[in-house]
């Protein structure tokens, strides 16, 4: 029945949706207006702010980054740090953010932060941080990632002015931003100089040490559910290549690393040392043990050698900041029995 | 015979679209209030009477970050990408005629994961997140006139259209998988929060740009509905009666997957929506298309708005995505039609 009925209600339909939709016209046209004020308000605010800091102090730096360039008066006071190696390089200043994103593991932070982040406030997940809490926390900057964080770049600003960085594993690039945005650049300098010192320091004890056998081939291998990566760049990766070690010929390859689903492919891992993170899980651990068990494992140098290794994952490929970077290297110190 | 029925039944279906008009009326009546409750609701509560000063200009101006650059875009875009879905699916179980169908199933939303996600494994950061609903919307297409094509023999049937449909879908799924697992752990957690469908970082810029989809194809979809009504009749009686079934099919497609298509690209994998939403309508209206079409849209628009308000504010501080409840709502509903079919 419902085709000839259809008719009698087909101009009421009409004029209804007509209705619908001059009211989400309405509300879309209500919101516009509201961004408009909005950005009046904002101004307004940003004066505000500037006749405090001017009284504070007269720095004024224009700071360029990835998602372009931000101007930052006097010394940033209210800090939200939106990546993992963000919160580690504020705590390394000595500064305490008022809001920090969630850590990925031992949430809501990494143990290794966690006493110098007491009472910060958590502003959600690193991959969607709450805009309403980051609003709430009234702060002066935000430190962000462009990888994550571009989205939503506009709306930071609104709330505060925001740096960003391109990705979230370089320590380097956010020591140096984190520098210039909160106005402690001698910091940052002594910080990388520090971080250079011991870089040298752990190469010339390891020279004198091993000798001949150094420089040595590593892997870094990462067991999941149901495969194995190896690691060419990232965090950890950019380190030991710093610090001298050298990869083997097919693993010279600027992409992220590998994966293998094949337990034949285990002599891609070859390598004189293997450092493992893996995540604790019962599933991971059981597929880890089926990989140890292949015939294959057993071939590898670093198993022969007993150079296999199981590192923190946190401290080696979550951290993402300077203090991960320098925990990383006394994990090091320690595996090569250097003082 | 049929039209000594329809002036005898005239009276009747006076009565029947004077409900329709009813029940229309309190669903959107509904969704205002909703879409009020969401605008003051979240990590710091607004009086709803506040926000009503607000949006009618007579604020003081303190709200004018959170509810105008946060929550309107985000409420709005939300309920016209479930208005979008809903309406995507009630075509396809029209054109279909199987309760089953949605968007999901035959493998639109597949396409568009597809295209997102080669967006966001091998594009992201080289090129401006802002061209991410295109490549969806692009794999969305792609596939859906390969889906088209394939089951073209003399003509599309449904059912041949569902079968390659589902094929073509597990193969998208097939294919995001790959390469998600191909990808850097960077990525992958921003490639899983596009899968699940989110409406995190709505902004006014994609509201304007979904809004045409809307304002052009929901419209489009009431001319043919008379069309979709003889058509559930089915293919010769169709014919019989002189519908161009093979043209109007191919046409109903297109806004189906013009629908589908524009709201995943601008929210994501938002999953069920599609499936449940012309359910839900059928439930509380009658049976007629055209009636069916602005209902759907707004059950549809309900759905996801009521999902995202409780995906942002359960969990606070975190703000989750809005497609993990449609598909917790969704697949238990799935199962019940399932069952309640099962002997179809």
């Amino acid at each position: 029945m419902g085709v000839f009925t259809y008719s009698l209600s087909k101009s009421k339909l009409i004029c209804l949706l007509a209705i619908l939709l001059a009211s989400i016209v309405f509300l879309t046209a209500c919101g516009d207006d509201g961004t408009e004020s909005n950005n009046e308000d904002k101004e307004q605010g940003q004066a505000e702010s500037e006749d405090q800091s001017a009284t504070e102090s007269e720095d004024v730096r224009e700071i360029s980054h990835a998602m372009g360039d931000t101007t930052i008066e006097g010394t940033p006071k209210r800090i939200v740090t939106l990546y993992q190696g963000a919160t580690d390089t504020i705590v390394a200043f000595d500064v305490k953010p008022v809001g920090a994103v969630e850590s990925w593991l031992q949430q809501p932070t990494y143990e290794y932060l966690s006493e110098d982040l007491e009472g910060v406030e958590i502003v959600g997940t690193e991959t969607q941080p709450n805009l309403e809490e980051i609003a709430k926390l009234n702060p002066d900057l935000i430190i962000a990632s462009a990888l994550r964080h571009e989205e939503i770049y506009d709306q930071l600003t609104e709330i505060a002015p925001t740096v960003a960085h391109e990705t979230v594993f370089d320590f380097k690039g956010t020591v140096e931003l984190m520098g210039e945005a909160i106005n402690q650049e001698e910091k940052a300098n002594e910080l990388l100089t520090a971080w250079d010192d011991r870089v040298k320091d752990f190469q010339g004890k390891v020279t004198e040490k091993l000798g001949d056998e150094w420089p040595k081939n590593v892997s870094i291998l990462n067991f999941r559910a149901d495969h194995a990566r190896i690691y060419f760049t990232g965090f950890a990766g950019s380190i030991l290549a710093e610090l001298g070690f050298t990869r083997p010929e097919n693993q010279q390859s600027d992409e992220w690393g590998i994966q293998l689903t094949d337990k034949e492919s285990i002599p891609e891992m070859n390598a004189d040392v293997f450092y493992i993170f893996n995540e604790e899980d019962p599933a991971v651990e059981q597929t880890f043990e089926e990989w140890k068990n292949h015939p294959l494992w057993d071939n590898l140098d670093a198993v022969k050698n007993d150079q296999v290794y199981m590192v923190d994952e946190i401290i080696w490929n979550m951290g993402g900041g300077i203090k991960a970077a320098n925990l990383m290297l006394d994990d090091i110190y320690d595996r090569f029995e250097l003082e | 015979m049929t039209k000594l029925s329809s002036i005898k039944n005239k009276s009747k279906s006076n009565q029947l679209n004077k409900k329709s008009l009813v029940t229309f009326l309190i669903l959107f009546l509904f969704s205002l209030l909703l879409i009020l409750l969401c605008l003051s609701v979240g990590s710091s509560f607004i009086h709803p009477f506040n926000v009503i000063n607000h949006l009618i200009g007579s604020g003081t101006g303190e709200y004018d970050f959170v509810i105008n650059t946060l929550r309107l875009p985000r409420v709005s875009l939300g309920f016209m990408v479930g208005a979008a879905l809903g309406v995507s699916g009630l075509i396809l179980q029209g054109i279909i005629r199987n309760p089953l169908a949605s968007p999901d199933i035959i493998g639109i939303t597949g396409g568009a994961s597809v295209g997102a996600i080669i967006f966001i494994v091998s594009f992201m950061g080289t090129v401006s997140v802002q061209w991410l609903p295109l490549a969806a919307l692009l794999g969305a297409a792609i596939v859906a006139v390969f889906t088209y094509a394939m089951s073209w023999k003399d003509g599309v049937t449904p059912i041949r259209l569902v079968l390659i449909g589902i094929g073509v879908a597990a193969a998208m799924n097939a294919l995001t998988t790959m390469m998600i697992v191909l990808s850097d752990t960077y990525s992958t957690s921003t490639a899983y929060l596009w899968l699940t469908g989110s409406l995190y970082a709505a902004k006014w810029q994609d509201v304007n740009s979904m809004l045409p989809w809307i304002v052009i194809f929901i419209p489009l979809t009431l001319l043919f509905s008379r069309i979709v009504n003889v058509k559930q009749l089915g293919d010769d009686i169709a014919t019989a009666l002189g519908v161009r079934v093979q043209l109007y099919r191919m046409l109903l497609l297109f806004i189906s997957v013009a629908l589908a298509g524009s709201a995943v690209a601008y929210a994501g994998g938002i999953g069920f929506v599609g499936l449940i939403a012309p359910h839900i309508a059928r439930m509380i209206a009658n049976r007629s298309f055209a009636v069916l079409v602005p209902i759907t849209a707004l059950i549809g628009g309900i759905i996801v708005v009521l999902a995202d308000l409780v995906a942002r504010t359960a969990f606070l501080p975190l703000d989750i995505p809005a497609g993990v409840f449609t598909s917790g709502i969704g697949a238990p509903f799935f199962i019940y039609l399932l069952y309640k079919n099962r002997n179809m």
